[in-house]
């Protein structure tokens, strides 16, 4: 019988009640061809080492949960092939987020990043049960679906260069999500979310880098979207000093 | 001073958002021709006062010529603000993008008088 | 394999944590990758745009002020520097606006109005095309040949 192919996976170990800093700690472990980077990690924690710390939850790139940062790209791991890398393989945190242990890493940020976009449907005036249902036509639905296929996996965070410079941006999910509900033709929010994003490291802050819609796995395409809110931004601040308005929201 | 900016910051986009595609469709031909083919004798025309003063002191001409000189000035000023942040330069990102449009503002206002003399 | 230099802000959140927590490293690669490297030379070309703008301001400004300044001005163009910096200048432009536009038809909404957005080729062709017709009228112009 053939033996197995063996790779090592050089992970990042951090435990902050025994480390000062983190660590990188190399396994060498036997792979299966068809197995994604996720599979390695999983093996090593219970095969190997019960002591690795990392996310992960669907399998299927659907939860966005399994971001990590492989050989220095930001990757959904449940998605990455195993067989796309050497004999070893760097596997780090996500970039750009503090690292609460090992591969997990502090999302508080980013949650509330997404709370200022309040990305909900927002309405000056509730509609009643009465006035029956919303309609919105496929073309209307069509302006906006990309920008709602974001799972919140974090990689595009992990990946834009002003997330690293500038720590109030809100970053590209936040904003494609907010976008997302501007244009949604339910929402009545508009001026509200827009005020947000024209705040200290709103939607301008972005310099169009690109690399978040690089690593996109769901190909949100988060920096098209930024642009869009840009212009619409700019349209927004116009229309507000001329009409003077009062908030919608 | 980076208060200033961010009120500001939609015109500052709009300006550069203009600055880059006047700009980059514009500028290309005049380094081409007043540039590099005038000064190498290779277009005498170019050069020429008379031929030049007929096309800039045209109404058309003072408008190409005062948006090639403006608009450009923000679009730059706008990308080496940000290059500069993109290093690491949040800290003076006040002074350094007052600098910046400042110095598109001085030059846009001396655009104007400069196609207004003419 | 990491190059990523440490950070101490990215994404901090408001309120600390429960644990001491690692600082954030920085995108691995930053700025000698890849797409990193196209990125920032289409911030350089902000350069350009600035001081090109300049010195057609001062070529409007000579004009203004007579023959004898125009002359002069002209004289020290033909400094091999000059002629280096506007040929580069005309390279890094053309470059610049072309890969503007390769990545214009993301930055407009996918509608307006009832009209839907042109596929993304046709945009970028057409763009691109009008770039080349205009250098070519404008270059045509200040050559003297209109």
């Amino acid at each position: 019988m053939a033996d197995k192919q063996k790779k090592t996976i050089v992970v990042t170990r951090f435990d902050p009640d025994k480390d000062e800093a983190p660590r990188q700690q190399r396994y060498e472990i036997p792979v299966e061809p068809d197995w994604k980077v996720l599979d390695a990690l999983n093996y090593i924690k219970d095969h190997v080492d019960g002591t690795l710390s990392h996310r992960w939850s669907c399998r299927m790139a659907v939860c966005g949960s399994c971001g990590m940062n492989v050989d220095g790209t930001p990757k959904l791991t449940c998605k990455d092939a195993l067989a796309d890398y050497g004999d070893s393989v760097e596997v780090t945190p996500l970039a750009n987020f503090p690292v609460v242990r090992d591969l997990v890493v502090d999302i508080e940020g980013f949650m509330e990043r997404l709370q200022k976009v309040k990305p909900f449907i927002l309405r000056a005036k509730e509609l009643a049960v009465e006035d029956g249902p919303t309609r919105q036509s496929p073309v209307e639905l069509d302006d906006f679906r990309q920008f709602s296929m974001c799972i919140n996996c974090m990689l595009c965070y992990a990946a834009c260069p002003v997330t690293t410079n500038e720590p109030d941006f809100l970053g590209p999910a936040a904003i494609a999500l907010g976008h997302r509900y501007n244009l949604d033709t339910r929402d009545q929010g508009q001026a509200e979310r827009n005020q947000v994003f024209r705040e200290d490291g709103g939607v301008f802050a972005c310099s169009y880098a690109g690399e978040c819609s690089e690593v996109c796995p769901k190909h949100v395409d988060p920096s098209g979207a930024i642009q869009q809110a840009k212009m619409a931004n700019v349209i927004d601040w116009v229309t507000g000093l001329v009409l003077r308005r009062g908030d919608a929201g | 001073m980076r208060r200033v900016l961010l009120v500001l910051e939609p015109v500052i986009w709009a300006l550069f958002s203009a600055g880059m595609m006047v700009g980059g469709l514009l500028l290309p031909a005049w380094a081409l021709v007043m540039g590099v083919a005038g000064p190498l004798g290779i277009a005498a025309t170019a050069t020429s006062y008379d031929h030049f003063y007929a096309l800039a002191s045209h109404p058309l001409g003072r408008l190409v010529l005062l948006a090639a000189m403006a608009l450009p000035l923000w679009g730059g000023a706008h990308h080496l603000r940000h290059l500069w942040l993109d290093f690491g330069g949040l800290r003076s990102d006040g002074l350094v993008g007052t600098l910046c449009y400042g110095g598109a503002l001085l030059g846009s206002l001396l655009a104007i008088v400069a196609v207004v003399r003419l | 394999m990491s190059h990523a230099r440490p950070v101490i802000d990215a994404m901090k959140p408001t309120k600390p944590g429960a644990t001491r927590t690692a600082p954030p490293r920085a995108p691995d690669g930053f700025p000698s990758r890849g797409n990193y490297r196209g990125y920032l030379a289409f911030g350089f070309g902000g350069f350009f745009l600035f001081t090109l703008s300049l010195l057609v301001l001062r070529s409007v400004w000579a004009i203004g002020t007579g023959e004898a300044a125009w002359n002069r001005l002209q004289a020290g163009f033909q400094n091999p520097l000059y002629v280096i910096y506007h040929a580069i200048a005309f390279l890094w432009l053309s470059w610049f606006i072309l890969r503007l536009f390769r990545l214009f038809p993301a930055t407009q909404p996918k509608r307006f109005g009832p009209f839907q957005r042109p596929p993304d080729a046709v945009m970028v062709a057409g763009l691109s095309g009008a770039f080349v017709v205009v250098t070519l009228a404008l270059a045509t112009i200040l050559w003297g040949a209109v």
